[in-house]
């Protein structure tokens, strides 16, 4: 009997190429969707996977699906729920394999993780409130900046235009232009067709066409008389203050450190986020109305808090957090154990320490562990070396870890620290790290692995001169909690409104309340606490906006490629804090931004609700 | 062992076990519906799955082993109400019409169902109506399938892909659900399906059924176990009888068969029971020719007289009396022993002449004892090599056949010598496609590379053998390129072929007529054993030198003695002590000159030397070789009478025909291929003057002179018992009560013996007998180019006086056809399908031919079953000069157009 191998093109591949485009339409699965079809989406697949063998799985599942439908379609009774808890239980603990295992598996996730939906279509027969399609880029903009409306302008060339429109919703499009994670991109309906739109690198080659401080703000308010303080000058306060100086409010900035920006100027390093241009967003925003600026004045230091809920109508706090973390244990606070945070914010100010020719050793994964070692290497470091417990700890973005992989930077996953070993030599000094090398085991509840000693390998000494520990930060609250703002492990206890339960005057978002975080969280925090200050005071102000989205037009959907900003060459970029990034060129930003469908006005977009009034 | 917990019961249970055979063994009972031993263990119903301590799934038993410390519980509430939610989810796609359902009483949906109370389901399947998509299948003569009524268990399909491993019932896909492609469609004949019903016999439900099983509701019927009348496989299965008639079949899991039937036994083994055409009273033929209705006593006293009187008139050489090897043991015995007894010669025989006396021969000679050496599931399990020569199971033992593909499928080597592409050479590691006639070249050959290459088992040679060296010498000048040329193959697959089988451990010599039937078919069986001898491959499990015997009871029929030279048991008549126990046994003084073997009878009737035949159920009309010399033997006799269930074409010949009865009539028992002596038990009692074969002997004894006392079936085999040596220990009862014996079985307390030589061989030392090769007595030439190679096929059974009487059967096959290389048939412009002529020196038939590349250029090969080709018209009644075995396998033929 002849054997053959498989036949290329086959049902199978064909297949596959189906289930790419398939990946990419759950991608871009739109915001805003009833979670119970999503689910019954799944079963459904599912229900396809089953090999049909054994029972639960090949008609279990069929009878799931039903009810499921029957829900969705208010068609059933409370039971339902319990029916359908009780069949994917059976389901779960019966099924042969993963099929229909996980099949039923995900139908108690969605019972255990959306009870309300459930309720709603039992109920009401309907999904539950502001469940709309909505669209995706604005949506997942934490500032729901128009994203649409600045590309198409982009397009058109009106680069003054794309920054206004980025400012009605965020001040700082500069920064965010360079250093901003994009969640913007994620569920880019683009993904459908080949990739995202390269949001962030469009915003960067509108920035780098014009300045943002060469871009006129809109015209304030007449002023009000009221008087905000926002204390910290990070990007969340600005944010706040740019706003509310619009507004026609009389502003005051509190910062402890001798420039304004926060993290951007402090945290963020100079190859990444040029000073310069942090300058043209902050330049921008001191001009945009009435806004005072205290730098080198800290509160509990310089000003109580209490003087501020005297003096001002209404307070911000903006603190950020700024306050790396260190790792417990003895020698701990030897001087070569440094906090990322604090290393950033030295070089940052120009202290940096000599690491030519030395050996950095470095715990953590995140942004700021990876700005940390970027900045070791610039500042001629002999090796740098990152050590993780796992790979999930590498929460920066992966371009960041790419661009630090070919910098040189050493990576090492499935090491836990141990402890410091001092220097004999030089007292306050440890000479070495110790390491406790593990295996992966099982996930933990929120789907990230854990990790267990690994018993056949000894622990690990790694000789180092300094060790910089990226293990996060948080923020200096102390001064505000003996005044009675509520605060909880370094955190203030604000809500989702940024204002404060019992201190009505008091608003907080950003880092400090949220932990650390990105700087376009912090301004989407910003912007509404500005927002919520405004109708704290008693008014509806509005902000003008000069620009506005042109027409689209159709988009033929032809798969295209997307355009990427490139670094320079890695080999000369280590060698100085010059900034990374290439610059896009006009063509490349022209075909980029062509690219984009205009789902604000395709689609759900120029429908009620298809834009969420945020 | 490991020690488990199971509902509170330490239990230590093997450790290969899976839960439920630990279990099972220790009579906790787990229900079960998906479940079959060792075929279909996939766990689809989940009907018995059990809770494991410690996890949080519910576990399918069937396939989940056990470990050290499993603590098992096997009904708590829990597992209770997923069961009856699986029942549910079944019922949900199951069309439920148990009134109309042959399965209504013994569906295992339907009894589990009633054991946990599940009276319906409200969830709504997905297949509902799933019959006016994908309709019932049942064109197969039948089989049939329903797919409303199919629980997807996959039972079927396992049992013909791991069991009955024919492939043909797959699973295919429709959108959603996976299918059951049963092949019993309008295509159903190109679909390979051999018909076998495994499938059907692994349905828990309704969905995939015999047809005939819509006749019957199984409370209206016995069963009754027995032993198929087929080939010498011996597989057991029930009878199924309502109102006195059989209606059906149902395998049992027997030693040789292990659950399985092929078509022949499950569906072709009854229908001839009740076919009108049955004699059902004795006839005697008058002087016009015609025959009349006779009373039993006319007719006992009429044939008594006759054969007395020759006897008186041309002396006890002149008589004659053939036993059957389809009957049961004990009318062998009876015949053998009214031959000796009353006639006065050894004159008796069976038609183990014409297919394995060869065997008997052969191996009694070279190893002492002339039966297969070990049991077919120890040859056909676990084995590394399977050398099959001459041998074409699929057809000719189909349960055997189905036991190969399984060992080939779990990886045996399989080589097969055949001058055929038979369907196992698909799977046929080497096939060795030599000329017909050409096995002792062969043979030698092997052992001249074994020899060169040292590949010998010396030691097993030196302590066990004698005569190698001359085995040594003769096989010296059988150089794989002298071999190849004869045999028409390749040197160097001979080569490799000697090189697999001596290298492997366990490896097993398979072989059937392909060996035996020739003019030199005893030195091709010896040859056979020398190999064997060779390489150490005898009297240890997985090896030996097995001959597939024929029929049902060849190997019963040899061991009564119904043969010219040996009593019961391989006892020889010319052994003075032997003659003197048998003399003291029966009361008479028995004659020591050994007598004519059968196929000697027919020249010597001809001769004038033969005067008075008695058969016992034998047609040599139509399955001896050359017709017209039978037809003429037969016609010299003086008196020639014949005990019958039909009118065949020996019988028409015959003055007196005396009505027996088939085996589903009588109690009994069949000595299968293995040696094993199983039971045949009376099913039905017919209307009609038919009377018990034994009681017909007896009589006849009794009206020739010699005072036989009637006795039973049981009785006789006391008899048996009491003067064979190797039976000594075999009984009714001790078959009754479940016992499987293979003889030799020397005591009541012996358990038989499975495999035959260990320790050393029964002979004491083996012989090496050097064979040199002899090219077939009659080779094709100018005027009949071509050889031509007798047959079985699967679908009938020798001359189909049995299956013939199925019609299902003639549906599937029931017409002569002739295989033809297509090349041959090119040349002479012969058409697939075309009804041409076949003729020999001897005669000339047509049947049709089937042109493609199962057989060689220049050779045709035809089936022996059907009367429109009567095939022995041609074959060459050249013997064998040990055995007297015809030369069935090879005769010179022309074959051309009918225009």
């Amino acid at each position: 009997m002849t054997r053959r191998l498989t036949q290329k093109g086959n049902m199978n591949d064909r297949m596959d190429a189906a289930l790419n485009k398939f990946r990419s339409r759950m991608t871009s699965y739109p915001p805003g969707m009833c979670p119970l079809v999503m689910y019954r989406t799944i079963l459904q697949m599912s229900i396809n996977q089953s090999c049909g063998k054994c029972i639960p799985c090949r008609d279990g599942l069929v009878e799931a699906e039903r009810i499921l439908k029957k829900i969705i379609e208010g068609d059933a009774e409370i039971g339902a729920l319990d029916e359908l808890k009780k069949l994917s239980e059976m389901i779960s603990e019966t099924s042969d394999c993963a099929v229909g295992v996980v099949a039923a598996n995900t139908v108690l996730d969605s019972l255990r993780e959306f009870p309300d939906e459930y309720e709603s279509h039992i109920k009401n027969k309907r999904c539950v409130e502001n469940v709309n399609q909505t669209v995706p880029c604005i949506t997942l903009c934490p500032a729901h900046v128009d994203v649409p409306a600045y590309v198409a302008l982009i397009n058109k060339g009106d680069y003054a235009g794309a920054i206004n429109i980025i400012r009605d919703r965020n001040p700082l499009p500069t920064a965010c232009a360079m250093v901003c994670e994009h969640p913007c991109e994620r569920k880019c309906r683009r993904s459908i067709i080949d990739h995202p739109i390269n949001i962030r690198g469009l915003k960067k080659f509108a920035v780098d066409q014009i300045t943002a401080d060469q871009v006129k703000t809109p015209a304030p308010n007449v002023a009000t008389g009221k008087k905000i303080a926002i204390v910290g000058g990070g990007p969340s306060g600005l944010t706040a203050a740019y706003f509310l100086s619009l507004m026609g409010h009389t502003v005051e900035i509190f910062d402890e450190h001798e420039k304004l920006g926060g993290m951007l100027r402090y945290g963020i390093p100079e190859y990444r986020l040029p000073k310069a241009r942090l300058d043209e967003d902050i330049t921008a925003i001191l001009n945009a109305g009435d806004i005072t600026v205290h730098t080198g004045t800290k509160i509990g230091r310089d000003v109580t808090v209490e003087e501020l809920d005297e003096k001002f109508d209404a307070i911000y706090l903006g603190l950020g957090a700024q306050l790396g973390n260190r790792i417990p244990g003895k020698n701990s606070d030897c001087e070569n154990v440094i906090p990322a945070a604090d290393f950033l914010q030295a070089v940052a100010r120009g202290d940096a320490p000599d690491f030519k020719g030395k050996t950095i050793a470095l715990i953590g994964g995140g942004n700021v562990a990876m700005d940390a070692a970027r900045t070791a290497v610039r500042l001629g470091a002999d090796s740098v070396n990152v050590f993780t417990r796992k790979r999930d700890d590498y929460t920066a973005l992966d371009t960041e870890i790419e661009s630090a992989m070919q910098e040189g930077i050493r990576f090492t996953t499935l090491l836990s620290f141990l402890h410091l070993e001092a220097d004999k030599d030089n007292p306050g000094k440890i000479s070495a790290v110790w390491l406790q090398p593990e295996i992966v085991g099982e996930y933990d509840w929120s789907g990230f692995v854990k990790t267990e000693h690994s018993v056949t390998k000894y622990p690990y000494r790694f000789k180092c001169d300094y060790l910089i520990i990226g293990v996060g930060q948080r923020c200096d609250v102390e001064v505000f909690d003996k005044a009675g703002i509520p605060t909880e492990r370094g955190r203030i206890l604000a809500d989702t409104a940024c204002m404060i339960e019992g201190k009505e005057k008091f608003f907080s978002g950003g880092d400090c309340v949220t932990g650390p975080s990105t700087a376009i969280n912090a301004i989407a925090a910003g912007q509404v606490a500005a927002h919520n200050i405004d109708e704290f005071l008693g008014y509806h102000h509005k902000i003008e906006c000069e620009a506005k989205a042109p027409s689209p037009m159709p988009n033929k959907c032809i798969p295209t490629g997307r355009a990427e900003i490139e670094e320079r060459p890695a080999y000369e970029r280590k060698n100085d804090f010059v900034h990374v990034e290439e610059q896009m060129t006009p063509e490349e930003a022209d075909r980029e931004s062509g690219r984009c469908l205009r789902c604000d006005y395709y689609g759900c977009g120029c429908m009620e609700g298809g834009r969420a009034p945020w | 062992m490991v020690n488990i917990t199971v509902d509170g019961r330490h239990l230590s249970v093997d450790e290969n076990s899976t839960i439920l055979e630990a279990c099972t063994a220790n009579g906790i009972k787990i229900p079960t519906l998906c479940y079959l031993k060792q075929l279909n263990e996939i766990g689809s119903c989940r009907i018995c799955m059990v809770e494991i301590e410690g996890e949080k799934s519910l576990f399918a038993s069937c396939r989940t082993k056990v470990r050290e410390g499993m603590v098992i519980t096997t009904a708590s509430n829990k597992i209770v109400s997923y069961r009856k939610h699986m029942l549910e989810l079944i019922l949900s796609n199951h069309k439920v019409d148990c009134l109309n359902c042959t399965m209504n009483g013994v569906c295992k949906l339907q009894q589990l169902c009633n054991e946990y109370e599940v009276k319906g389901t409200s969830i709504q399947g997905s297949r509902r109506h799933i019959e006016d998509k994908l309709p019932i299948l049942d064109s197969n003569p039948y089989l049939s399938y329903d797919p409303s009524k199919c629980i997807h268990c996959y039972r079927c399909i396992s049992a013909c892909n791991k069991a009955a491993v024919n492939g043909t019932l797959r699973s295919g896909r429709s959108g959603l659900f996976r299918t059951i492609e049963a092949p019993f469609g309008e295509d159903w004949k190109s679909t390979g399906c051999e018909s076998c019903g495994n499938c059907a016999e692994a349905c828990p439900t309704g969905a995939l059924s015999e047809k005939r099983k819509r006749k019957y509701r199984s409370w209206e019927v016995k069963k009754v176990l027995t032993t198929c009348p087929h080939c010498a496989t011996g597989c057991q299965y029930y009878l199924i009888v309502k109102d006195n008639k059989i209606v059906d079949t149902e395998a049992y899991d027997g030693p040789s068969n292990h659950g399985l039937l092929c078509v022949k036994g499950r569906s072709g083994s009854f229908d001839f029971v009740h076919s009108p055409d049955r004699i059902t009273t004795p006839l005697i033929k008058n002087k016009e020719g015609k025959f009349e209705p006779a009373t039993w006593e006319e007719a006992i006293s009429y044939t008594a007289k006759r054969l007395m009187e020759i006897k008186e008139k041309y002396g006890k050489e002149s008589l004659a009396g053939f036993a059957c090897s389809r009957s049961a043991n004990e009318d062998v015995y009876m015949v053998q022993k009214m031959v000796r007894t009353c006639f006065g010669n050894n004159n008796t025989d069976n038609c183990a002449r014409v297919c394995h006396s060869a065997t008997v021969a052969g191996l009694a000679k070279t190893l002492g004892s002339g039966a297969m050496t070990n049991p077919i599931y120890d040859i056909t399990h676990d084995v590394d090599v399977i050398l099959l020569v001459g041998s074409n199971p699929e057809e000719a033992h189909p349960v055997v056949g189905m036991q190969i593909r399984q060992a080939v499928k779990n990886g045996t080597r399989l080589i097969v010598v055949d001058p055929r592409s038979i369907g196992l050479t698909k799977y046929a590691d080497i096939h060795l496609k030599l000329r017909p006639g050409t096995n002792v070249a062969f043979a030698n050959g092997m052992m001249h590379v074994i020899i060169k290459e040292g590949l010998t088992d010396g030691n097993y040679i030196k302590e066990n053998t004698e005569d190698y060296e001359k085995i040594a010498e003769l096989v010296k000048d059988y150089t794989p390129e002298k071999v190849g040329e004869i045999c028409h193959i390749e040197p160097a697959k001979i080569v490799e072929a000697a090189r697999m089988y001596a290298r492997a451990d366990k490896a097993p010599i398979i072989y059937c007529l392909g060996v035996t039937e020739h003019s030199t078919g005893t030195e091709g069986v010896m040859s056979l054993s020398n190999l064997a001898l060779l390489t150490g491959k005898l009297g240890r499990s997985g090896c030996g030198v097995n001959p597939l015997r024929g029929q049902n009871n060849v190997q019963g029929a040899c061991d009564m003695g119904a043969l010219p030279t040996d009593y019961p048991g391989y006892q020889k008549v010319d052994n003075d002590e032997v003659r003197a126990k048998f003399e003291k046994a029966w009361g008479v003084e028995l004659n020591p000159k050994p007598g004519l073997k059968a196929t000697d009878v027919f020249p010597a009737a001809i001769k004038g030397d033969i005067k008075g035949l008695y058969i016992c159920g034998e047609d040599p009309l139509v399955t001896d070789p050359d017709t017209e010399h039978i037809k003429k033997a037969l016609g010299s006799l003086d008196f020639f009478v014949i005990q019958e269930l039909f009118m065949t074409k020996t019988a028409e010949c015959a003055d007196v025909i005396l009505p027996g009865v088939s085996y589903a009539e009588k109690e009994g028992t069949f000595t299968n291929t293995e040696r094993r002596v199983q039971r045949i038990r009376t099913a039905v009692k017919l209307e009609g003057d038919a009377r018990l074969d034994t009681d017909i002997i007896i009589d006849l004894m009794n009206a020739m002179g010699y005072p036989q006392p009637h006795l039973t079936a049981s009785q006789i085999m006391d008899e048996i018992a009491s003067v064979t040596p190797s039976f000594a220990g075999i009984s009714f009862e001790r078959l009754d009560n479940g016992e499987s014996l293979q003889w030799p079985c020397k005591d009541k307390q012996s358990t038989g013996t499975p495999i035959m030589h260990v320790g050393h061989p029964a002979r004491g030392k083996a012989l090496f007998y050097p064979a040199l090769y002899k090219a077939a007595s009659e080779l094709p030439d100018d005027d009949y180019p071509f050889f031509l190679t007798t047959g079985r096929i699967l679908y009938q059974y020798n001359a189909a006086a049995m299956t013939s009487r199925s019609e299902g059967l003639v549906e599937i096959a029931g017409e002569g056809f002739i295989e033809i290389n297509y090349k041959d048939a090119e040349r002479l412009g012969i058409k697939n399908g075309e009804r041409i002529y076949v003729e020999s020196r001897r005669g000339k038939i047509t049947a049709t031919a089937r042109v493609g590349r199962k057989v060689s250029q220049g050779e045709t090969w035809m089936p022996f079953h059907f009367p429109d080709s009567p095939v022995n018209t041609l074959t060459n009644a050249a013997l064998d000069d040990f055995a007297r075995i015809p030369e069935y396998k090879v005769c010179a033929v022309n074959i051309s157009r009918m225009d």
